[in-house]
């Protein structure tokens, strides 16, 4: 079986580098990318992730935008937002908001949760696979 | 806005800087004091100066009344010395010298007079020589020289004359009335004299009636004065009258003297026109007379109930309307000390969360790199120091979980939670509440004791966080117990629109000096190491209540205990509550 393919997008260099290693040293194929726009590119690129963990708060382009555009591309994919504040998801406005998030969890998360929640998001999206659905 | 007069500037100063000494009992007490004044100084000078112009209005009114007395007694006095001398002229006019010399004629008229004027006591005819040629009356004056007597040499100047009251020839008091004729048979002069018993002046004075406590009789205006008339003070006519007459021989002269007992007499003197008298009027007790009394009497009456009614009434009203000043002020400045606290809790609020945000970040990267090394750790080899750094980085790990614990609790005070609003009966929910910490309150002996008010109504609210609050409040007046002691929840109605909730503990109590700093975050009292809190729980218990529209308030004292008062509304106003929680919530 194929490992899981999991995209770190976080503006955080170090966090985002560690993490992916961590997941890495979990079994998981974990990439780190530091913008959105990076992430965009590798995804358009064909190099589809099963996970995107992505940050809530990064400049140019937001996480929530990012999330948009990645479930435009390819609906299959799950995102699991992180963030680093208590405002939770804030709401983008009704019309641009057509796809939510697999989860979202708050900085620092635990990497067993976080772990577990990508395992379960990637049962998801084979689920979806199966099914038919996107790409 | 009006500009105010100087003065009033400086009379209700105390109003003007009210700001610099609100709470000072005594600037109330100042400022009663001094509105009290002013608002009698306002009523009692209108009521003296009306009293006093009474007072002389009245003062007046009797002495106009006074002089219509003498002028009316001098008129009398006038009219029946006129009448007598105008007898005395028609009957000399209806006959000849020749025939008034005749001493049988003379008697006759004589006995006509008398029988008219009782009181003429003689008559006479003088020739020009001053002789008395004919005499009629009881005496025996007949060729008497006249001619050195006052009453024959000044009526040989004037027409008439009357006289001063003297004992004469005949030895009883009497005057004189002479009228000057013309005989044109020898073409000289004679006098027709009569002579007046002076108590006939005494009668006609008594007619007079000028009122009770009074005293009128004629004194002699030559030489000293000498009573002419019977006085009821100063005895009978030729005794010596005490005082001087006035100069002013027209008209009315009114004057104040001290009569016997040092009383006010008030004295009215006129001469009277063609005769050696002075008409004295004296009024006694003119001051202390019945009129006067009553007058002052209703007078005392009137402005004593006015003074004490306006009294009564100004320090009543000034009383509420400084109460209700004071009152005013204290709630602004309570209502000011509340506005500052809760600003100043939610400034607070956005600063820690604003904090615990830019924290979170770098310790999420601490965490992640303490994560990496744990992991290497785990898949590398033994070295060295593989358990003495594996210890170390799991110490970094904890530390890290606790800056997490207090970070994400910051953030939950100031996260936009959603609200769950469903309908909750208070009651039901406290003794949920109380079933999470039974176990607790047993093992540590302390009982507590539920109020619960009767037929609440059902509010709407979130059940998950009214849970968290009370769960909080009531653990913290377990803490504050200890062992064995008493927890007492009461609920009941505050108003129309909102539950009350007291939650009372007779632990250790809160002293005055940190009491106003309980609910600020990192705030605790629970100093054992054990039991250490993180200082949140009341913030983010106030966070909520603030969320959910209520209100939270302590009251304590040291030794006896403290209680927490949360009011909630029945129904949340969603767009206020909407507010309250944006102006709350940090940015980023």
């Amino acid at each position: 079986m194929s490992k899981v393919k999991v995209l770190v997008v976080d503006d955080e260099i170090e966090f985002a580098t560690t993490l992916a290693e961590r997941l890495n040293i979990r079994g998981f194929e974990a990439t780190a990318c530091f913008c959105t726009e990076d992430a965009l590119a590798l995804i358009h690129a064909k190099n589809i992730p099963d996970v995107v963990l992505l940050d809530l708060k990064m400049p140019h382009m937001d996480g929530m935008e990012a999330l948009e555009e990645i479930k435009k591309y390819n609906p299959t994919i799950e995102v699991i937002m992180l963030t680093g504040h208590g405002g939770g998801i804030p709401l983008i406005g009704a019309a641009r908001q057509k796809h939510s998030p697999f989860d979202c969890l708050m900085k620092p998360a635990d990497i067993n949760e976080l772990t577990t929640k990508i395992n379960q998001a990637m049962v998801k999206r084979q689920t979806a696979i199966n099914k038919g659905e996107g790409e | 806005m009006i500009k105010k007069p100087g003065w009033i500037k400086r009379i209700f100063s105390d109003v003007e800087d009210y700001h610099e000494k609100m709470t000072s009992p005594e600037r109330y007490r100042r400022f009663r004091r001094t509105l009290s004044l002013v608002m009698i100084a306002a009523f009692l000078i209108p009521l003296i100066l009306t009293t006093m112009l009474s007072y002389y209005e009245y003062r007046s009114q009797m002495l106009a009344n006074f002089r219509w007395n003498a002028e009316s007694a001098k008129r009398t006095i006038e009219t029946f010395l006129t009448e007598l001398q105008t007898v005395l002229i028609y009957t000399a006019n209806e006959h000849t010298y020749e025939e008034l010399v005749d001493q049988d004629n003379l008697k006759k008229l004589y006995r006509r007079l008398k029988s008219h004027y009782p009181g003429v006591v003689d008559l006479g005819i003088i020739d020009h020589q001053g002789i008395q040629k004919a005499y009629a009356g009881p005496y025996e004056l007949a060729g008497k020289n006249y001619s050195d007597r006052e009453c024959f040499k000044a009526v040989t100047v004037s027409k008439t004359f009357i006289g001063m009251v003297e004992m004469g020839y005949r030895k009883v008091p009497h005057f004189v009335i002479s009228v000057n004729f013309f005989n044109t048979n020898t073409g000289q002069n004679w006098v027709f004299r009569a002579s007046i018993d002076a108590t006939t002046l005494d009668k006609y004075i008594d007619n007079i009636g000028t009122g009770p406590l009074s005293d009128i009789f004629l004194v002699s205006r030559k030489g000293e004065p000498l009573l002419q008339s019977s006085s009821q003070q100063y005895g009978p006519p030729l005794s010596p009258y005490p005082f001087e007459l006035p100069h002013n021989r027209t008209g009315i002269t009114i004057s104040e003297e001290r009569g016997v007992w040092d009383y006010v007499v008030l004295k009215a003197v006129s001469y009277i026109e063609g005769t050696p008298w002075a008409l004295v009027l004296l009024k006694h007790g003119y001051l202390y007379g019945k009129d006067w009394s009553f007058f002052k009497a209703r007078l005392f009456f009137i402005v004593m109930i006015s003074t004490l009614l306006a009294l009564f009434v100004i320090l009543q009203i000034t009383k509420l309307f400084v109460g209700r000043i004071r009152e005013a002020d204290e709630k602004r400045e309570s209502m000011m000390a509340e506005i500052e606290h809760t600003s100043k809790l939610a400034s607070i609020g956005r600063l820690a969360a604003g904090i615990a945000h830019e924290i979170n970040n770098p310790l999420a990267i601490i965490s992640a790199k303490t994560g990496l090394i744990m992991d290497l750790l785990e898949i590398s080899e033994d070295f060295k120091y593989k358990k003495k750094i594996g210890s170390e980085i799991h110490g970094t790990s904890n530390a890290v979980e606790r800056c997490k614990v207090i970070t994400h609790r910051l953030l939950g005070f100031a996260r936009r939670m959603d609200v769950t609003l469903e309908s909750i009966g208070i009651n039901n929910l406290m003794q949920e509440v109380l079933s999470f910490l039974d176990q607790e309150a047993l093992y540590r002996g302390i009982h507590v004791d539920l109020e619960l008010g009767d037929s609440l109504p059902v509010i709407e609210s979130d059940r998950g966080q009214l849970q968290q609050i009370f769960l909080n409040l009531v653990n913290n007046a377990i803490d504050a117990i200890g062992k064995d002691g008493k927890v007492t929840i009461k609920t009941k109605m505050r108003g129309q629109s909102s539950i009350q909730i007291d939650v009372t503990d007779n632990g250790k109590g809160i002293p005055q000096n940190i009491i106003s700093h309980i609910f600020e975050p990192f705030f605790t009292t629970k100093d054992s190491v054990e039991k250490r809190g993180t200082g949140l729980g009341l913030f983010i218990t106030y966070g909520i209540i603030k969320k959910l529209g209520g209100h939270i308030s302590v009251q304590s004292s040291v030794g006896v205990g403290t209680t927490f008062t949360v009011t909630l509304p029945i129904k949340i106003n969603l767009s206020r509550r909407a507010h309250d929680v944006e102006s709350e919530s940090p940015g980023g």
